[in-house]
């Protein structure tokens, strides 16, 4: 069998819910991550919502979605979390600035007794700066980030926003620093197999949300405008099914004339068949027209047939679905995406979603389900000791 | 640098390929980017342009082949630069050619990684198929990032941000109970798409580094983002309770835990607003003290957090009443102050110009090129003691102009000389 990428490498957690999901990675390219937690369990397992809807450290699917692949060891005191740093290739956490070093727990101190731990501090700004000691939960950074500015329904017909800014559910701000931090990580531990060394890493999740608006600043910098909040072209299906439907000309006369050939198919092309549709510019300046011809198409077809029509004449499109919709999605299936976890305590199995990328020599692995609370205590203390 | 010493043969374009060799590049691998004159990069070529120096560009709008044709020159595409960070270097190759070919086939072979967005079977047409590759370089690193990636049934589907975003329920779960979807009006997952791809190379690096073995690695645009709506598929599957429901998605009002004020809250001036966020009994009472304690904060209907989520319009009525009276920052100043998470509701000229914190922390970077002046870019937003990323990359320099590495790339790489690389050039094979 194939080794995982990061078979035998030692990271323990000490993490709050807003970096959990780092770990989940990193427990998905084969890493042993080890989830400290207090006698009465991490927070995150105070989050719903719950199996049956019965609150319990073990209960809740929230830490369920963020903790696959883990294993959970409750220690007493910091003393215990320093003697595993000892043995420990990675150590994650979120202690705000100052509070790793109340506790004996800052770098300077641990590369004392481990030089060659990696540290990685997630934080909601980072260790420094005016703003270090703020508060943040996933909607102020989200606000501060720039997503929500750019999120939300569009104005009015006088030009005036009667709804606020949004954010998206599922804490979007902190999987993107979750990510960047096992993106860090991962950097640390190829630099650390060529010299020996370890070093601290310092994620601010507020840059990283900052950095996620794709071409916004270009945007400002190029022409001083910034970009309001109103969703993307959607055309509605006659199921009442939405159909998010770009139609990007700009990557060429091809996208046009694929379109066109479906829509005559269809019998709905209308003016479009005029051959001064050809141009670009005669097609820009009367959009409407195209517009209209979709939404004729979108009026016989219901929201999945719709969306195949659309990819079938090599346009972008894509049906919006709900999280739930996307597990009977037949490519995601037939490339194997769905795990399904035993929770031998429940007599159940659990579907999750898998793998993020197919990489064939280094497998994703989805080794166990969520721990239970303190399950893996006297286990780890066993194993890792021994190295 | 972290990735010191490691070679990307980089035949990405647009914007989810390009973030994963970006973040490479800021970490210190040398990223040679494989272009094209006659089909160049979109991004090179549309709006928004890069303004001459000393003017500000024309609006931007709806790219469409008309004004993408109208740019200057390739080097003025402003989404480019967003993208194209790291210490890229520009050569341009007609894969077509088969001088061309076996140019990029002797490029394979002094690389450690190749990484190409192109649609699935585009590389085999051309002759570089992974198994092309591999007889040249054993052990190389192939990761391809395409939107429903190498195998499977729809591999002819085509992507962009918003597309995935539907297909994964990340548009789903931007909007206001009982109204459709408002969505993400920009790609998040070509960046979050970008971000697995470079975690794709990472580890196959660090998997090369253990065993010796190279691989190909199929990067898709949706896997990535199906874990990140957390816990509502389980809940979904294991409650019975779906997320297309009445009253759901709820807005910015967070489900779990449940609690109240909590929201974005108009403040004074045009489409100005901040968020307020109270998730303890601790962060509320700092709030009433930090609004002067007025007859409603003392409402009995709000003493307990299940009562302020019970009466939770009522209670964000009386807060936007006192915040929209209120600059955004100086919202966020009082409450930060008072220990109530808040903060202002910033785009990005905001982000540029209003943010001390991006701004203390060196967040941009002036880099330009040779056509370009210096710009504040981004690169990677997290910081390493032992290897410094740096968003210039290893040479510290901007975002490449098309093709203005050809000769020191040929040359340092495979040892071209000048005449080497004229005598291609006059052959039409760098194009």
């Amino acid at each position: 069998m194939s080794a995982a990428a990061l078979d035998g490498i030692r990271v323990l957690e000490l993490t709050d819910e807003s970096a959990e999901y780092c770990g989940r990675l990193l427990a998905g390219l084969g890493a042993d991550v080890v989830k400290l937690e207090p006698p009465g369990g991490a927070p995150s397992r105070q989050i719903g919502p719950f199996l049956d809807d019965e609150p319990g450290p073990d209960r809740s699917l929230a830490f369920w979605a963020d903790n696959v692949g883990k294993r959970s060891v409750v220690v007493a005191d910091d003393a215990a979390v320093l003697e595993l740093c000892g043995t420990a290739d990675v150590l994650v956490h979120t202690l705000r600035p100052g509070e790793a070093e109340a506790r004996g727990l800052d770098f300077a101190s641990l590369q004392a007794r481990t030089p060659e731990l990696v540290v990685c501090a997630v934080t909601p700004f980072g260790q420094d700066g005016p703003w270090a000691d703020y508060l943040a939960d996933d909607l102020v950074l989200m606000a501060l980030g720039g997503s929500m500015a750019a999120c939300g329904y569009g104005p009015g017909p006088d030009g005036t926003y009667d709804t606020p800014p949004l954010a998206c559910h599922g804490d979007q701000a902190w999987r993107t620093a979750s990510t960047y931090a096992a993106i860090a990580a991962l950097g640390a531990i190829a630099w650390r197999a060529r010299s020996g060394q370890g070093q601290f890493i310092d994620v601010s999740a507020h840059e990283c949300s900052a950095s996620m608006t794709e071409w916004h600043l270009m945007t400002y910098l190029c022409s001083g405008a910034v970009h309001r909040r109103g969703p993307h072209p959607t055309l509605t299906a006659a199921d009442g099914r939405q159909v998010a439907a770009l139609n990007p000309d700009f990557l060429g006369p091809h996208v046009f004339a694929g379109m066109l050939e479906m829509l005559e198919a269809e019998g709905v092309a209308g003016p479009l068949s005029d051959p001064a549709f050809a141009d670009p510019v005669h097609r820009a300046g009367n959009y409407r027209e195209v517009w209209r011809a979709l939404k004729r198409l979108a009026e016989k077809h219901d929201g999945e047939t719709l969306y195949e029509l659309g990819q079938g004449a090599g346009l972008p499109w894509g049906v919006i679905r709900s999280p739930e919709e996307v597990l009977a999605d037949r490519h995601l299936r037939a490339r194997g995406h769905f795990v399904e976890l035993e929770h031998p305590e429940l007599g159940r199995s659990v579907t999750y979603p898998g793998a993020p990328f197919l990489a064939h020599a280094s497998p994703w692995v989805a080794r166990r389900r969520p721990p239970l609370l303190g399950e893996h205590t006297e286990e780890v203390r066993d194993e890792w000791s021994a190295r | 640098m972290a990735l010191e010493g490691l070679r990307i043969l980089d035949l990405t374009r647009l914007g989810f390929g390009a973030q994963a060799t970006l973040i490479c590049g800021c970490l210190g691998a040398e990223v040679i980017r494989v272009e094209s004159t006659r089909f160049p990069d979109a991004i090179r070529v549309m709006p928004p342009f890069v303004p001459e120096p000393g003017e500000r560009g024309e609006a931007f709008g709806v790219a469409t082949l008309a004004n993408a044709t109208g740019a200057a020159s390739p080097n003025r595409g402003g989404i480019f630069y967003k993208y194209n960070t790291g210490g890229k270097r520009s050569i341009t190759v007609n894969a077509r050619h088969p001088k061309g070919l076996a140019l990029l086939k002797d490029l394979v072979a002094h690389s450690d990684v190749v990484t190409e967005s192109f649609a699935a079977g585009t590389l085999d047409r051309w002759g570089l198929s992974y198994d092309v590759m591999r007889e040249i370089r054993p052990d190389i690193v192939y990761v391809s990032m395409c939107g429903f990636g190498h195998e499977g049934p729809d591999t002819s589907h085509v992507t962009m941000g918003p597309t995935a975003q539907a297909l994964t329920g990340l548009t789903f779960l931007v909007g206001l109970p009982d109204r459709p979807p408002a969505g993400w009006s920009f790609s998040y997952l070509d960046h979050v798409g970008g971000y697995l791809g470079a975690i794709a190379i990472l580890a196959g690096l660090i998997h090369r580094g253990r065993t010796g073995e190279g691989q190909h690695v199929d990067v898709s645009q949706l896997e990535p983002a199906t874990a990140l709506s957390g816990a509502l598929l389980l809940d979904a599957m294991l409650n019975g309770r779906p997320s297309r429901r009445p009253g759901f998605p709820t807005g910015n009002r967070r489900a779990h835990p449940p609690c109240a004020p909590s929201g974005a809250y108009r403040a004074r001036g045009d489409d100005k607003w901040v968020v307020v966020s109270c998730r303890t009994e601790e962060q509320w009472k700092a709030l009433r003290r930090a609004v002067g304690s007025p007859p409603w904060s003392t409402d009995p209907r709000f003493a307990t957090m299940a009562g302020r989520v019970e009466h939770a319009d009522d209670l964000d009525a009386h807060l936007e009443a006192w915040t929209s009276e209120r600059d955004r920052y100086e919202v966020m100043a009082l409450l930060q102050d008072s220990g109530v998470p808040a903060g202002a509701v910033q785009d990005a000229a905001d982000r540029l110009e209003r943010d001390p914190q991006l701004a203390a922390r060196g967040h941009y970077t002036m880099l330009g090129n040779a056509e370009v002046d210096p710009l504040p870019l981004e690169g990677v937003p997290f910081r390493m003691s032992a290897t410094p990323p740096h968003t210039g990359g290893r040479l510290r320099r901007g975002p490449p102009c098309l093709g203005e590495d050809n000769e020191s790339v040929l040359g340092e790489v495979l040892g071209m000389s000048a005449a080497d690389v004229g005598a291609l050039e006059a052959e039409g094979v760098l194009s």
